[in-house]
């Protein structure tokens, strides 16, 4: 990312970079440290420690590059390093197998779960957000990254420390596993299974 | 539209599957001959028709639904105020 060159700021210019380029995603962080913890006072805690860490390491970023990308970078790792060795177990996910599965011919076979666009639209009420919050950490995180964030592969590439490929499959199980919750809430409505 | 001109082709030659055409599609990734050509194809392939129209609204709502948090109001400020003291000390 864009760490490689150190910058050298006076302390009015990292003022005006955290002010101006920092602050400005702090919704989205907000956002993004919610749905990994899942816990409104955590998620502020880790925003708190991200932003300080953003100002404490201020010369490893290039004025006017991408700062959500940097930020979501440090978020994620401070999640890891700090957060989760607290309170979770390390990942039980067979990623290889993840990856191996996108690649084979299998992957259109089982082409979608039995869910329509009407059901879909029926969920007005909490359903989505559970569903998304039901999954893995490590799945939820490339959803947050891609479909509410709407971040580039090659940027969810650099943010989470995986090749481009490994983005697309993890991309691809996080959504089927979501439309699997999707699909149960869609029954529990009264919708029947109609495969396509 | 043939099947050599398929633009999805992988490096080594093969063939993209339908649930990989319609994610790069789904996520802007495709280039312009890339989503002509899955136009193409989803003329004819209902199952891919129908995954993207139910993948799109998924995304839609995700965006919709789960991007809604409120900041605490003190967040700013404090972070604001913990800067100053770092200067200082």
């Amino acid at each position: 990312m864009e760490e490689v060159h150190r910058q050298t700021y006076g302390e009015k210019e990292k003022n005006e970079i955290f002010n101006n380029e920092f602050l400005p995603h702090i919704h989205s962080m907000y956002n993004f440290g919610y749905r990994l913890t899942l816990d409104r006072d955590d998620a502020k805690d880790l925003v708190q420690d991200t932003y300080m860490k953003a100002y404490r390491f201020i010369e490893s970023f290039q004025k006017g590059t991408n700062a959500k990308a940097w930020l979501f970078r440090i978020l994620k790792n401070s999640f890891i390093n700090d957060y989760r060795k607290k309170s979770k177990e390390p990942s039980k996910v067979d990623y290889q197998e993840v990856e191996t599965y996108y690649n084979s011919e299998d992957v259109d076979r089982q082409i979608t779960p039995d869910l329509r666009v009407e059901a879909l639209k029926d969920m007005i009420g909490d359903e989505i957000s559970n569903a998304l919050n039901s999954l893995e950490v490590d799945f939820r995180t490339v959803i947050i990254l891609c479909d509410l964030e709407g971040f580039k592969y090659d940027e969810m590439a650099k943010i989470l420390d995986i090749p481009i490929g490994t983005v697309r499959s993890r991309l691809h199980r996080a959504r089927n596993l979501l439309k699997e919750k999707l699909s149960e809430y869609a029954q529990q409505m009264g919708y029947k299974n109609t495969k396509l | 539209m043939s099947q050599q001109s398929n633009p999805f082709l992988q490096p080594d030659g093969k063939k993209s599957s339908c649930m990989q055409m319609l994610q790069l599609i789904l996520d802007g990734e495709a280039n312009p001959e890339q989503k002509e050509y899955f136009k193409y194809h989803m003329d004819k392939c209902m199952p891919c028709f129908k995954t993207y129209e139910v993948d799109m609204t998924i995304k839609e709502m995700l965006r919709i639904k789960c991007r809604g948090d409120e900041v605490p109001n003190d967040l700013v400020e404090q972070l604001k105020d913990q800067i100053k003291q770092k200067i200082a000390s």
